[in-house]
């Protein structure tokens, strides 16, 4: 029969291998969007579509400056750069530079539109009732040296109000100067040239950022080699994510290596053979195998975050090895008889974890589902394993523990047992209590995922210099507007603009750009016209003719008293005919009639918070903050793991009850959720911060830490030394494999490291507990300790 | 978004004149005994320029003072009919009058405003090839001085700016300037009273160029 088992799983292994080689061979689509990890509900495909649009724009932007003491060598250095990234293939020139003929025909496309276009600040001043000012300027470049007005400028424009007017249209050059073919910023130390690079490929992937930096690094070395004088200067996501992803790599290899290297060793040394490492390594590996198709099945894409975790929670089937690999040092010899004895601890345990993991299963976040259903998959994958086919593999000879052994599997037990340490034990309350009341004292929350990575300092004064010496910083926030038509969103944008005026004049913000500053809303252009006729052209036309002697022209539409019937406003069709829909295209995210939707980006951006407020009351308008709606992300999943997990331990208690009765199950459930509780408290005493990947880690102990507890309490008033040996070399090998990120610099990394050592020591000292437990039926251990 | 280019094209008539003019108001090494501007040098005098503008009954004339530094840049300051002030630095370009800024255009905007440093610095080294590489150069005597021709190089330069050409008379400094546009559009500019000191710049004129740099 049990045969017969055996032989069925592994014809489901290796149907689960297949599917998986198969589904590889395709190429496994892992998602890697965060923003995929939200409630669909929570969703909104505007945002969604807004964010890809800004974060293609913002995201993928690299800029690099080449700077040198002599111009040419700049100017010729950033050439030689930007020719280097671009044969590459990674990045194309992101810097489009329109046409002069495109130019022309937009300045005479604005020309014949003129009457209905002011400057903001012509705007203000004539609805302030300044037009006066306007006069005098009109009048001080016509008498300027370098004024290029001509005869039919001012017949058309006597104010000169569309020069003014195209000299407010959004540039996105910052303190850049145009020389030659090339954008250019000079300080004391000499020329700046610069490059805008937009990446052919997604800067959060780990291959392409590998590619793209390789490229980068060989193409300044190239550089530097011809121009030892040169030096560069970057700002881009992707750098700092490849900065992110080495560091998190390098020592997740380094820790990561060392703490599997201790693992290996310590069951090696114990066991004195390789073959319960290697049955315990593919009981996991069968678990993540099978756990990786069934999820592929019934998801079709898995999220990395959950293979991430998911591989993680799978990690604590080595336990179930390790408990059956330690029947060795038991007087049993035959593998049915060791398989016997941990059976019913092991189901245990599986079920306790598959109930825990099945509440959070509960949850609309999809990540988290996901995270569960792959943890259930592979933990019964794994105990399958173990159960079925380790009786066939079990070569382990029969096996003494040395007095030493013996003395530390039993030293948590004797703690809470022995009558001689009674006085310890109270000893120990007051402790807990001081520990309790620091650590509420002390908590503190951490959602911000800026917390979670350790930016590189290089990186940051590099991105300083940068900012300082153009003045663009590319801003991730922006505003998105919405509305049912393009007019609608227009004069939206315009009521957004009136008040981003003054966030700019309080310095929280630089500039602004809008299709609205390219093309006004019709309404606008209407008021305008008529601001200027009553204000400018009514009051001050005439006396302007006589100050210079200006004839009377024909009266014509595009003249300056253009009469009112026939106003024409300037339409976005119009624009976008010229050649300019593509200068414009990163701010249309959608033009459908019925939901037009357009992105306002933000420069120099100071004060996100003074500026979000200014939209607060606005119709249509929203301010989207991609960082924040991460961080949000993570409370989200912070908030809702901790309530599952908590719901979790009320899944298991009735498996437990069922089991050992109520008091066993008060014993048995207790001594876990006690050391998961007091988690938090010593962490936050020590000075730690808790974030969602600590919630995960308190998830993992409560698993394994059931498991401990069951195993001590199947063993009743006094188990044998094998038992809590095997449960001493599971948490041992636990924190090594888990506990040793506690070293780790990435925040996330960190937290998650330190909150699996302070959770498995506490679970593992508090699991004795458990043996005060009476179980209902059968068994107390029949054989006595040996 | 839309790149400074689109602003830039326009402006391309401002650059051209605007080399011209550093040209015109600077000592030319071309005539024998030029004047020469060395760096902190400060060059002054007075003007008077009419506009010959197509529609208008007269020349539009204004006349005032300017002041050229070669580390800073030029004050055009324009006395009558109404006093207004312009000061070029490689920064940008700045108008005041009454005491009120009314424009401000950064080089970014104007790249001219930029390349006229280096054109400024180049006439003033006697080295004429920067403005030889946008003008076609001719020399004839006139009278004491010598008159020099200048005419865009470039077709879309000329297209651009409209300018069909400039004509400079120099001696000791540029005396008068004519500019031809399209149109029979037309400024003469004349200089008089022109002096070169050592500097330094008056407090006053320390604090315009200040104001256009921040």
């Amino acid at each position: 029969m049990n045969r017969v088992l055996a032989f069925v799983w592994l014809m489901m292994v290796l149907v689960a291998g297949a599917y998986v080689a198969v589904r590889a061979t395709e190429g496994l689509s892992l998602q890697t969007d965060l923003m995929a990890l939200l409630p669909r509900e929570a969703r909104d495909p505007a945002v969604q579509r807004a964010n890809d649009l800004v974060s293609k724009a913002v995201g993928r932007r690299v800029i690099l400056l080449v700077g040198d003491q002599s111009r040419d060598v700049a100017v010729s250095g950033a050439d030689r750069l930007e020719q280097a990234l671009v044969r590459s293939g990674l990045m194309k020139t992101a810097d489009e530079r329109p046409s002069a003929e495109m130019i022309g025909r937009l300045i005479a496309l604005y020309g014949a539109h003129r009457s209905g276009l002011l400057s903001a600040a012509d705007r203000i001043r004539l609805q302030d009732g300044h037009a006066d000012e306007i006069v005098t300027r009109a009048l001080a470049q016509i008498y300027a040296p370098a004024s290029p007005i001509d005869g039919r400028l001012l017949a058309a424009d006597p104010f000169l109000l569309l020069p003014a007017f195209l000299a407010d249209l959004p540039t996105s050059a910052g303190r850049l100067v145009p020389d030659g073919n090339r954008l250019v910023v000079s300080d004391r130390s000499g020329t700046w040239a610069f490059i805008s690079g937009e990446l052919l490929g997604e800067p959060l992937q780990l291959d392409f950022q590998d590619r793209f930096a390789a490229a980068y690094d060989a193409a300044v070395r190239d550089l530097q080699a011809v121009a030892p004088g040169a030096s560069v200067r970057r700002l881009g996501a992707l750098f700092y994510a490849h900065a992110g992803a080495r560091e998190a790599m390098d020592e997740i290899s380094i820790i990561g290596f060392v703490s599997m290297a201790a693992a290996v060793l310590l069951v090696i040394l114990v066991f004195r053979a390789a073959w319960p490492l290697v049955l315990c390594v593919m009981a996991i590996g069968v678990g993540v195998l099978v756990a990786l198709g069934a999820t592929l099945l019934i998801f079709d894409q898995l999220h990395v975050v959950a293979l991430l975790f998911g591989t993680t929670l799978i990690g604590a089937a080595v336990d179930y090895g390790l408990y059956y690999c330690a029947q060795s040092f038991s007087h049993r010899h035959m593998p049915r008889n060791r398989l016997g004895h941990v059976i019913a601890g092991l189901t245990l345990g599986l079920a306790t974890s598959v109930v825990g993991y099945a509440a959070m299963a509960l949850t609309p976040l999809s990540g988290l589902y996901q995270i569960a259903a792959f943890s259930v998959v592979g933990l019964t994958a794994a105990f399958l394993t173990v159960v079925l086919w380790f009786p066939w593999l079990d070569r382990l000879p029969p096996r003494r523990m040395s007095a030493m052994t013996t003395g530390l599997a039993r030293l948590a037990w004797r703690f809470w047992m022995a009558p001689s340490l009674e006085r310890a034990r109270w000893a120990a309350a007051p402790l807990i209590v001081a520990v309790i009341v620091i650590g509420a004292w002390r908590m503190t929350v951490v959602d911000d995922v800026r917390r979670q990575q350790s930016l590189p300092r290089d990186l940051l004064a590099e991105q300083a210099d940068v900012q300082r010496l153009t003045g663009l910083a590319g801003t991730p926030q922006f505003f998105l507007v919405q509305a049912p038509d393009r007019e609608t969103a227009l004069q939206r944008e315009e009521a957004l603009g009136d008040r981003l005026t003054g966030a700019i004049a309080a310095g929280d913000l630089a500039g602004w750009q809008a299709i609205a500053r390219v093309v006004p809303s019709a309404k606008r252009q209407q008021e305008n016209a008529a601001l200027v006729r009553t204000r400018l052209i009514e009051p001050h036309l005439a006396e302007m003719r006589t100050t210079l002697g200006l004839a009377v022209p024909d009266e014509s539409a595009s003249g300056p008293v253009a009469a009112p019937q026939n106003f024409e406003p300037l339409t976005f069709e119009a624009v976008a005919d010229t050649g300019a829909a593509s200068l414009m295209a990163n701010l249309i995210v959608s033009d459908r009639p019925g939901q037009v939707l357009h992105a306002v980006l933000l420069d120099g951006l100071v004060r996100a918070d003074a500026v979000r407020s200014v939209a607060r009351s606005l119709d249509g308008v929203r301010f989207i903050d991609p960082v924040d709606d991460l961080t949000n992300l993570f409370a989200q999943y912070r908030r809702q793991a901790m309530l599952l997990f908590a719901l979790s331990v009320l899944f298991i208690l009735p498996l437990i009850i069922l089991r050992y009765g109520w008091r066993g199950g008060v014993m048995v459930t207790g001594a876990p959720v006690l050391a998961v509780g007091l988690t938090p408290f010593v962490l936050a005493a020590a000075g730690e911060e808790l974030s969602f990947f600590s919630v995960i880690a308190l998830v993992l102990v409560l698993s394994v830490g059931v498991d401990y507890a069951v195993f001590f309490a199947e063993e009743g008033e006094a188990p044998e030394p094998a038992t809590m040996f095997a449960v001493l070399l599971a948490a041992l090998t636990a924190v090594l494999s888990n506990g040793l990120l506690a070293w780790s610099r990435v925040q996330a990394v960190h937290a998650f490291g330190i909150a699996m050592l302070v959770g498995l020591v506490l679970a593992y000292v508090m699991a004795p507990l458990a043996t005060r437990a009476k179980r209902r039926r059968q068994s107390a251990p029949s054989e006595a300790a040996s | 978004m839309i790149a400074p280019r689109m602003i830039n094209r326009r402006m391309i008539d401002r650059r051209v004149f605007l080399a011209t003019l550093a040209a015109a108001t600077l000592p030319a090494r071309a005539f024998a005994a030029p004047a020469t501007l060395k760096a902190g040098e400060i060059l002054r005098g007075r003007f008077t320029q009419d506009r010959y503008l197509k529609g208008f009954a007269a020349p539009i004339r204004s006349d005032g003072s300017f002041v050229l530094s070669a580390g800073q840049g030029l004050i055009w300051r324009v006395a009558k009919p109404f006093a207004t002030t312009t000061v070029i630095t490689p920064e940008g370009l700045v108008q005041v009058a009454n005491g009120r800024e009314l424009t401000r255009l950064s080089a970014t905007r104007a790249p001219f405003l930029a390349r006229l440093f280096d054109v400024l610095n180049a006439v003033m080294a006697g080295d004429w090839t920067q403005v030889e590489t946008m003008f076609a150069v001719t020399r004839a005597p006139a009278g004491g001085a010598e008159r020099l021709t200048l005419t865009p190089r470039r077709p879309e330069d000329a297209a651009a700016s409209r300018i069909q050409s400039i004509a400079v008379t120099i001696d000791r400094f540029a005396q008068d300037v004519e500019i031809r546009r399209a149109d029979d559009d037309y400024d003469r500019l004349a200089f008089v009273d022109q002096t070169v000191s050592a500097g330094p710049l008056s407090a006053d004129e320390q604090t315009l160029f200040d104001s256009a740099r921040s």
